[in-house]
Parts: structure tokens; sequence; C-alpha cells
């Protein structure tokens, strides 16, 4: 089943939470909304449940307008942030919601809640109560019940933000290999950058109720289209030198610094009138090296944080704090000298005005 | 410093014990005894000859197993009609925004209906149920009591339906069900607790009621059991022992309802489904 979003504006009295949004899912893809608390990803995902009715534009589902159908008629299924399970009922019975609804004979109806339940490995709770289950057994008890009816397509409200992290990423792996098992289309909304990275075909970053950008997670890691988003995707993000760009020189300067630009970077500025402008450059594309090199920067160390695999090492350099990504066996002092070298060809300009990159 | 808090802890609740239940008692012993027994002096507490005659009397030899029936169809018949039609616009209070916040005017606006002193409604609506040929009915009863009953189960009922999570109506409708099946299959009984009771406040206000009772009903066809057992004090004497026995048997309906719902009064809601 197809989405597109038409123009689609919402407005709570004075305050717009989604603007003039465009975009379109395709069969069987699953996009990721993605962005952070207020950006409007969950009322988005509402009006296309029906639960909530556009102040503008159209959804059409299929390429039929929906924005009159009731949700019940909409034959889309919902996996609340809350899991919304019927505490009065028993598993079973949470699951088998939606085909009673439907009035389907009660044979069919046990053959296809154990079936679901099969695949969701929940079937020996299926007689316990919502309030006996832990928070991961609720969870696959959701989407059960979301599954269990074959509905044309899925909305995920971040499902896994109430799970503990080491349970969050098992059943992120779950679900993608079960959104590619079932082949449905799926809207998921988060606002964790690794589960959009991870479950999208495509991810479409939201801020202040705006589309910032709509891409595959490579392409938004790469390439983002302005400062939000490639601060918002990364852990930890990108960083930002503010400086100046002198055509003449071809090169990058401020204060203490001056940076030459590479071929590429020189084409995003040529024909340009610039002034100020902002460098974007990715942690895993900054080298650090404890000992001096020609050529590098010298730095301070500020802080180093110890992940294991990695060390993160937040350098100052001309007053500018710079995070890079270092071995884990990396050990620096604070207040200690450092070098540090930037990848140039990897680097980002951004217009320091509108935040756009170049 | 423990023992002396104890045995003070256990003193208060003998004596409001006593205080609830001597009465219930003395009246129970009366209904038991012959009349030379009820006013022996000194009283006989616990030993004398106990009698039937008295229950013969009232509701054999009296009307009250008519008052009886009288007050069970008008206090469940204005219990219903409160439950159904107050659950309704309870739900719709505490679910539906209207604009410029009208909804929680109209709220406190059935609340007020309350303040009003029940007296002063008496004669209107005495008027009004001898213009609709209701009077002596026990259909002018149930209307009464359900109209009094309302402000009640809507407020008591608003704040039950303000906790159900909006999500569970919502995952229900998005599972395919109506907004009156989501209200039926999912948001009712959730709110069973509250419905008992709500139902049991009901039942005891329409039960005891007294005043309009009196004003209404003049025979044995309408009359409930409070007016029935107070007409027993009449200029030529009082029936101590025929109003007792009725007294005590007007406390067994409600008493057995409360006991059938106490569970439900107890058991809070099933809350822990929502979060994880």
């Amino acid at each position: 089943m197809s989405i597109t979003l038409a123009n689609l504006t919402k407005t709570f009295g004075d305050s717009i939470v989604v603007n003039d949004l465009s975009l379109e899912i395709g069969d069987g893809e699953c996009v990721v909304f993605l962005g952070p608390s207020g950006c409007g990803k969950t009322t988005t995902l509402r009006m296309i449940a029906g639960l909530e009715q556009p102040t503008a534009g159209e959804i059409r589902i299929n390429d039929h307008p929906v924005n009159d159908v009731p949700p019940q008629q909409r034959d889309i299924a919902m996996v609340f942030q809350s899991y919304a399970l019927y505490p009065h009922l028993t598993v079973a019975q949470n699951i088998a919601y939606p085909l009673r609804v439907r009035k389907l004979a009660s044979a069919e109806i046990q053959r296809q809640v154990s079936q679901t339940a099969a695949l969701l490995e929940i079937e020996p709770l299926l007689a316990r109560r919502p309030r006996d289950l832990s928070g991961g057994e609720r969870q696959r008890v959701a989407l059960a019940r979301a599954i269990v009816r074959h509905p044309r397509a899925f909305l995920m409200d971040e499902p896994l933000s109430n799970l503990d992290a080491k349970l969050r990423l098992q059943m992120r792996g779950e679900l993608k290999r079960l959104q590619q098992t079932l082949g449905t289309t799926t809207v998921y909304v988060t606002h964790d950058q690794a589960e959009a990275m991870t479950l999208g075909n495509r991810v479409a970053v939201m801020h202040k109720g705006g589309l910032q950008q709509f891409d595959t997670p490579l392409e938004i890691y790469n390439c983002p289209a302005n400062r939000f988003v490639a601060e918002f995707v990364g852990s930890p993000g990108m960083n930002f030198i503010e400086g100046r760009i002198e055509l003449s020189q071809r090169r990058f300067v401020r204060n203490g610094l001056s940076l030459p630009l590479s071929e590429g970077l020189m084409e995003q500025a040529s024909g340009r009138q610039l002034g100020v402008c902002t460098l974007g450059i990715r942690p895993e594309n900054v080298r650090i090296s404890p000992a001096q090199i020609d050529d590098w920067m010298p730095a301070t160390v500020y802080v180093t944080e110890l992940m294991g695999s990695e060390t993160l090492v937040v350098a100052e350099l001309d007053s500018e704090r710079i995070i890079a990504r270092a071995a884990g066996d990396l050990r620096a002092d604070p207040n200690t000298a450092i070098w540090i070298d930037l990848d140039l060809s990897r680097a980002h300009l951004f217009d320091h005005g509108t935040g756009r990159r170049l | 410093m423990n023992l002396v808090r104890t045995i003070l802890k256990y003193l208060v609740s003998l004596l409001a014990l006593l205080a609830a239940l001597v009465p219930v008692y003395w009246m129970l012993t009366i209904s038991f005894k012959r009349e030379i027994d009820q006013f022996a002096v000194p009283p006989k507490w616990f030993f004398f000859s106990p009698t039937v005659e008295h229950y013969a009397d009232a509701f054999l030899g009296r009307s009250f197993g008519q008052y009886l029936v009288n007050s069970l169809i008008v206090a469940v018949g204005s219990t219903a009609c409160a439950l159904v039609l107050g659950t309704l616009a309870a739900y719709s209070l505490a679910r539906f925004r209207l604009p410029r916040k009208l909804d929680q005017k109209l709220a406190l606006w059935i609340l007020s209906t309350r303040m009003m002193p029940a007296i002063v409604t008496a004669v209107p609506l005495f008027l009004i149920m001898r213009d609709l040929h209701l009077v002596n009915t026990r259909l002018s009863l149930v209307i009464v009591y359900t109209a009094f009953n309302l402000p009640f189960v809507v407020w008591m009922m608003r704040g039950f339906f303000a906790e159900v999570p909006r999500d569970l109506e919502e995952a229900a409708m998005v599972d395919g069900d109506s907004r009156l099946g989501a209200f039926r299959r999912v948001v009712l009984p959730l709110v069973t607790p509250g419905l008992a009771a709500t139902a049991v406040f009901c039942l005891i206000v329409s039960w005891n009621e007294f005043l309009f009772a009196l004003v209404f009903t003049q025979t044995d066809d309408a009359m409930t059991l409070p007016v029935g057992i107070a007409g027993r004090v009449t200029q030529y004497g009082i029936k101590w022992g025929a109003m007792s026995a009725a007294a005590v048997v007007a406390i067994v309906p409600i008493l057995a309802f409360a006991l059938a719902v106490q569970k439900y009064l107890v058991r809070g809601l099933s809350l822990g489904a929502v979060k994880g």
C-alpha cells in the first residue's frame, strides 16, 4: 500500500505542529520519521492513522484521498508508544480483538492467534494479563495484535522507547526482520537516530513541523541537507567550525586556523558570494594523535570518553570544541596537547544564515 | 508506648463501631420482642422470649410487602436510568473538547443543580406531576430520583473515565472497532469498579429518600418503605414492633447489593497495562 502526504498541515490553536509536509511512501517500504520531541512526527503518524484530522492538505492511500475515512476503515494497524494493551483482557483476547471486531469465526480466530503467537514466540503468555508481563513481552503482544489481521500498513509510534537499552537493541533487529519477512508498508516514528538508520529504507528527518530531508539512511548520513540534519543524525553528531571562505586562496579561514579546501568543497563554494560560513566534519573524519605530527594542528584535550571499542576525544581547536573518534586504546589526559588532522575531502560547508548545505 | 497506641486505636474503632451498630441491634431486638418486653426497665439487651408476630403484622396484616416492592422498583429503576444517562454524558464530557471550554462549564452547571435544596423543587415538581397525571405513581419517583442522581453519576464517572488512557480507545478504533464498540468493549469494563460504587450510592439515596415520596404518593400503590414506616406513627399509637420489622427488612436489599459488588469496590483499576 502506498501512502501519500500532500501539503499536510496541522495546527493546534496558534501553534503549527506539522507544516506543509509532502512525501510519498511506496508499497512495502519502511519509512522512518526521525526528529526531536515536538517536531510533529507523532502528529503526522496519528493523521495517517485517522486519529487526528489534518488542518490542511491531503492524505492519500493507494491514491485515494482518506481525509474523511475514519480510522476503523483504513485497515492500518498501529503500535502505540504505551503499547495500549487492553488491561482487562488476556494476551490471547488482546491479540484476538481486531479479529473479533471483524466478526471472524471463533475457530478461525483461534488459529490465527496461535499462528501469530508462534511467530513472535509468545505462546506461553497467552493466558496471562498485560499487567503480569514484562516490558519486552508487552511489546511483543502489541506487535502480535498489530500483525494478526494482516493490515495494509503498520504505524509504529516509538515502540521501543519504553524498553531498556539491551532489549531495545534486540527488538530493533527483530522488528527489522519482521518487516522484511512480511513486506508490509511501515511508517515508524522515533527520536533515536540509530533506530532510524537501521530500520528505514528511507528516513524523513523532521524539525519544528517541517520536513528537513527525505532520503536513504546513507544519503542522509553522508550528504545532510542542512546543519540540523548533520547534527541530529550520527552519534555523536557532526562537528561545526565557524569561519570564512577565501576563494582566491582556496582556503577556509578562521582566527588562528587556515585550512586548504578540497576540489569538492571548492566546487560547492564557487559562484557564491560568501562571507561567513560553517564547516562541518564528522567525528570519524577527524584524526588525532598524542604525538606531534608535522602538518597536523595542535589542540588541547578537553575530555576523553572511553567506549571500549573506541575512544571519543573532545579537543579544543582554536577555542572550538571538536569531537574525534579514535582507537579504543588511545589515552589522553585533559589539558594536555594533542594533534589533529581534518579529512577535508569528507567535510561539508553550510550557509551560516540558513544552515543549508552548499 | 506502642502498646498504648494499639490499644487506643482499637478503642476508638470499637467506639465508632458501637455507635454505628447499637441502634441497628436495638432495632433488630425490638422487631423480635413482645410489646411488653420492648420498654422493660431495665432494658432487656439479650434475653427475651422472641416472637415473629411483628413481622407477620407488618407484612401480612399491613401493606409493608407492597411498600417493599414499590421501593425496589423505584430504587432499581431510577438507579438504572441515572447510570445509563449519566455514564454516557460523563464519557462525552471526559473525552470531547468543546470550544471556549464549554465542556467544563457544562460539567459545572450539571453539578450546580445539586446545590439547590431539594425542598425548593418539591412544589413545582408536584404541579408538573399533577399535570402529567403522574401523582401517586412509581414512575414519578423514578423520574425525580433519576434527576437527582444524574449530576452525581456524571461527576463520579467523569473522573473514572478521565483515568482511562485515551490510547486504549484509539487502539481499539484503529483495530477496527467503532467508537461505541470501543466504549462498550474496552472503556466500560475498565470503569466497572467506579460504576459499582456509583450504583451503590444511587441505590442508597433512592432507597432512603423520604421527602418526595411523602409529597408524591398517597396510597399503598406507590408508597415506598420510608414513608410507609413513618406512617405507623399515628395519633392513636406507635407500632414500634411493625416499624422495626419493616426497617430490618429494608436494610437487607442494600446490604446484599453492597456485599455483591464489594470486590469491585475494593479492587482498584488494573493499572500497569499501559506503561512498560
